[in-house]
This record gives structure tokens, C-alpha cells and sequence, in this order.
């Protein structure tokens, strides 16, 4: 095949196709290229690494989706790397630049946050979306601001309200049934029991379901130190702390802890998504920050809001709100020194809140 | 519901249930246009929480007590609009005679907001919602908080996205415009949430 494949990059008229086959070669073959100058990194824990990784972690709680609904999950998955892959290889065409692995866990995450009832059209619909307006509008892997997966989610979601909350299978059957566990408490202050929560009983989107598969994967992750404690601890610490206390002045509305924590999605999203290195702060004080807020903004959205589950708006929320964070941070931790008079070099003078712009010219162009 | 809670859930529905510029898309020019640096966000987001705290307790008073006893409410966009300028004008001058280092944190932005629509749509709001006066305030104080937090969000993105690799076509207003709408999705998180008058 490889000479195949020299043949065919040789070929000038299949010269915008090179990324395509750069992911072949290095799916196929592996790479052997050492670096050639120094510094020599000795881990090779590069992009692919990570989303392996990842994957990895993801394993059980698919497995459990294929066994709790079927073939059905498959192919969503499939569709869903389909149609997420054309459009990284058309902008990976476009910018002559290799294919991303990181594609690899957005089209594999994409897929678990949805029901297993959603049409399949829903699911090329929203990796599309996620992909292109999360990800490759910023510039491709590693530049997104937003979790693409979660931008695709919260697209559909708004997009085919009717669809995307009204049929929940439940697993292990084909039953059809109205509401999830949160939704049930938000009508009824029902509690699901927590074994049926644990081990993938109780309806759910696709890959939030079985939970023990999820903590395990989790575990993984941090263990090989891929993904980082700090906010999936501070994450779901924040929603045990205040839905215990929301629990105790306002039962009707928030539910109680245990009973959050392992409903919904939050599992799913503080090991797998809230964690995401990219999108998340990368000062250490940020991250406790981002995953605490994160916490708030859960409970508060599904004890108060019209929505039932919180965690993808919340992930998206901080999303949002982490560069803001790291710079308070930066900001914090690296104040220029107060210096005495003498004409310090200071980068930014004290007083110069805003007056970059000099206090006369600021004057002059408004007079 | 007592009046303090009231009060909350006014202030609480205008930060964040009903932000103004992502709910309501209002204050979007000076948005796309200052939040490249989260220092000059920060500068145009507080001129813009003190100024929609202050002209929405003076323009319920100016609606209520001279606009609706003379039966001139028609009259009410030309009224508020001279009020907010006249206001920004008075305050400019009194902080730049009394306060040098506020002025110059809060100087170019003042006239700058004379013209945002946000501030404008404060008051107009107030008045379809029949907000009372402490209302009015917490609906002030509060929308342009969720205008100050949004912009100052966005300069925090936009300033780690300075060398994002971003299509030609979408440089600058663009994907100003496609991250704004992203953040208004999650937004929609909100509703429902202690929303409050009609």
C-alpha cells in the first residue's frame, strides 16, 4: 500500500487531497521521524497520545450505550465521525495543514451526549454545527474557545426542542418513555433510586447512562494525567455543597445531592468535557474557579430554569468565560512590583487604567 | 412576593435571564468595536454600569412625573435621549473638575455611550414593564452589569484568540459575531429563571 500511496502523492492533480493522505500514512504506518534538532522532548505525549487516551476512557461508557440501545448507537457514532470528518478534511484541504486527531473525541463525545432516540439527520446536523462553528472558525484544534461537542449539543437542542427532549428509550429495552430522572424529580420530586442511576437502569442520553463506566473512564484519565482533579473535584464538590444546602431552604425546586450528582449528565461533563485542556482555564486558581462556577450554574439551571439538565449550559457558560479568568488570575499573580517614583519601566503604569489613549486625545476627539 | 426579593429578581433576570446584549441584542456597536482588550472592556463596561443606574432611576422620574401628568408620553424617545446625553455630559464634566484619576478611566468612554442603544433600551424597557423606581434601579444596575460582564467575557476571548488562525472573511466583526452567538445559546439556559414583570 505504501507505495500506492507515494504514487498517488505524487500525482499533482491530487495535491489538495495531501492532508488526506498524511492521516492515512500516519493511521496506517505510524511515523518513525525522530526530531532532529534539539531540545529532545523524552514523553511523547502529543496531541494523538491525548486523544487516545481519552478514548480510552470513553470506552466503557460505550460499550454500555451499544448493549443498553442497541446497534442504533453504532451508527450514530458513525455518522456522527462521517459527517464531523468531512468537514476537518475540507478545512484541513483548504488550509493545506494535517488532519487533527482531536476530531476523534468531539465525533465520539458528540454522539453520547445525545438521546438514543434522536433521527440520524439530528446527529450529522449537529456535528457539522459543532465542528464548523465551534471549532474550525477559530482556527482548528487546539484554538476553539467553545467545546465543539457542547456547541453542536446546545445547537440541536434549541434548534429541535420537540425532538431532543421528549423520547427517552429505556436502556436495555425498547420502551419509550417521557422523562429522565431530573425531569422527573422537576414534576414530580421523584427520586431515582441510585443503584439505577449507577450501573445505566435509568433513562439518559446515550453515553451519560452508565455512570460506574464513566467515574472508571474519569479515573483513567487523571490517573494518566491527561486530563487534570482540579475541576471535576471543584465541579462536582460545588454541586454537592449547594444542593445540599438548596435542598435543605427550597426541597420542591433542588434536589438533593447524591441524587445530582449522579444524574444527568454532570458525570459525563465534569470528567470528560469541563476537563477539556483547551477550553478550560490554564491557571491552576482559574481552574478551581471554572469548575466551582460550573457547580453554580448546574444546580441553578436545574433547580430554577425552564430546562431540566444544566451541566451542557453551564460547560459553555464558563467556556466562555475562561480567558476572562485566566487574565484575572494572570492579573493577580504577576502585579508589576509598586515601584517608588523614580521613572519605573513598568510595563503599565497604576494609573493608566485606560488611558492608553492619552488623556488629551481622548478629549480631543469627542470635542 | 415581598418587595426586596422583588428587587433581586428584577436585578437577577437583567444580569443574566435577560442580558441585554445577549438576549436582547442591544448595545452590539460599541460591543464589536471596543472589546478587543479586556482593559478597554473594563473601562467601557463600568462607565456603562454607572450610567444605566443612574439614567434609569432619572428617566422614571422624568416619565412619571413630568411625561405622563402633562400627557406627553409620546414625547418619551426625544426626552430620554436628552436626558442620557445631558446626564453624561454633567457627569463628565463634574468627574473630570473633581476626580482627575476617575476621568481618566472613564473619560473617552462616557461620550462613547451616549449613543448605545443599550441604554436607550434600559429605559424604554422599564417603561413597557411598568417598573417602579427601586425597580427601575435594580433593572439599571443590573442590565448594565450583564452588558459589562458579557463584553468583558468577549475581550478575554478575543484577546487569547490574537493569533487564532481565523478564515479571512470572518476576521474581526465575524467571529465577534459567531462567539456572541455561542455565549447567547448557553444563555438560553437561563430562561424561566426568576423572571420577573411581564
Amino acid at each position: 500500500m505504501k507505495p500506492l500511496l507515494e504514487k498517488a502523492r505524487r500525482n499533482r492533480f491530487l495535491k489538495p487531497m495531501e492532508p488526506v493522505f498524511d492521516a492515512l500514512e500516519a493511521a496506517v504506518f505510524g511515523s518513525d521521524a525522530t526530531t532532529a534538532g534539539g531540545p529532545h522532548c523524552v514523553d511523547g505525549l502529543d496531541i494523538k497520545r491525548y486523544m487516545t487516551v481519552v478514548i480510552a476512557g470513553l470506552t466503557p461508557a460505550v460499550l454500555a450505550a451499544v448493549w443498553a440501545f442497541g446497534v442504533r448507537s453504532l451508527a450514530m457514532i458513525v455518522v456522527s465521525y462521517l459527517f464531523g470528518g468531512l468537514v476537518e478534511v475540507g478545512f484541513a484541504m483548504a488550509r493545506k495543514k494535517h488532519i487533527h486527531e482531536g476530531f476523534l473525541v468531539t465525533g465520539l463525545i458528540f454522539p453520547l451526549t445525545l438521546p438514543p432516540t434522536v433521527p440520524l439527520w439530528v446527529v450529522a446536523v449537529g456535528v457539522v454545527v459543532g465542528t464548523l462553528f465551534g471549532k474550525e472558525m477559530f482556527g482548528g484544534t487546539g484554538r476553539n474557545i467553545f467545546n465543539p461537542a457542547l456547541v453542536g449539543r446546545l445547537f440541536v437542542t434549541i434548534a429541535f426542542p420537540s425532538i431532543m427532549s421528549t423520547a427517552w428509550q429505556i436502556p436495555g429495552s425498547d420502551a419509550i418513555t417521557t422523562a429522565t430522572p431530573l425531569g422527573m424529580y422537576k414534576t414530580s420530586q421523584a427520586v431515582t433510586a441510585l443503584t439505577d442511576l449507577l450501573v445505566g437502569r435509568a433513562t439518559g442520553s446515550m453515553g451519560e447512562v452508565f455512570r460506574v463506566g464513566l467515574i472508571a473512564g474519569g479515573l483513567f484519565v487523571i490517573w494518566t494525567r491527561v486530563s487534570e482533579w482540579r475541576i471535576p473535584l471543584s465541579y462536582l464538590g460545588s454541586v454537592a455543597i449547594l444542593s445540599a444546602a438548596g435542598h435543605r431552604f427550597a426541597p420542591a425546586r433542588v434536589a438533593p445531592p447524591l441524587f445530582q450528582l449522579f444524574a444527568g449528565g454532570l458525570m459525563l461533563g465534569a470528567f470528560f468535557m469541563a476537563t477539556d485542556p483547551v477550553t478550560s482555564p490554564f491557571t491552576k486558581a482559574g481552574k478551581w474557579v471554572f469548575g466551582t462556577m460550573c457547580g453554580l450554574l448546574t444546580v441553578l439551571i436545574r433547580g430554577f430554569s425552564g430546562y431540566v439538565e444544566g451541566v451542557m449550559f453551564s460547560i459553555v457558560i464558563m467556556n466562555g468565560l475562561a480567558p476572562l479568568i485566566d487574565h484575572i488570575v494572570l492579573k493577580a499573580t504577576f502585579r508589576p512590583r509598586p515601584r517608588a517614583k523614580a521613572g519605573a519601566p513598568a510595563p503599565a503604569p497604576a494609573h493608566c487604567g485606560s488611558c492608553a489613549c492619552g488623556r488629551d486625545g481622548g478629549r480631543g476627539g469627542e470635542r | 412576593m415581598p418587595e426586596s426579593m422583588n428587587l433581586f429578581a428584577v436585578f437577577f433576570s437583567a444580569v443574566f435571564t435577560g442580558n441585554i446584549l445577549l438576549t436582547n441584542y442591544l448595545g452590539m456597536c460599541s460591543f464589536l468595536g471596543a472589546s478587543r482588550e479586556v482593559k478597554t472592556a473594563l473601562g467601557l463596561g463600568t462607565a456603562v454600569v454607572f450610567v444605566m443606574a443612574a439614567t434609569g432611576a432619572l428617566n422614571w422620574l422624568i416619565y412619571c412625573l413630568v411625561l405622563v401628568p402633562l400627557d406627553l408620553v409620546y414625547l418619551r424617545f426625544i426626552v430620554f435621549i436628552v436626558v442620557i446625553a445631558a446626564f453624561v455630559q454633567v457627569v463628565e464634566m463634574i468627574i473630570e473638575r473633581t476626580s482627575e484619576r476617575l476621568h481618566a478611566a472613564l473619560g473617552i468612554f462616557l461620550p462613547l455611550i451616549t449613543v448605545n442603544c443599550a441604554i436607550m433600551g434600559a429605559s424604554l424597557f422599564m417603561v413597557i414593564r411598568n417598573y417602579g423606581l427601586g425597580e427601575a434601579f435594580a433593572y439599571g444596575t443590573g442590565s448594565g452589569l450583564g452588558w459589562a460582564l458579557a463584553i468583558l467575557a468577549m475581550a478575554g476571548i478575543r484577546q487569547k484568540m490574537a493569533k487564532a488562525r481565523v478564515p479571512r472573511g470572518l476576521e474581526g466583526a465575524g467571529i465577534t459575531l459567531i462567539i456572541a452567538g455561542i455565549m447567547a445559546l448557553a444563555f438560553v439556559g437561563f430562561n424561566g429563571m426568576l423572571s420577573a414583570g411581564p
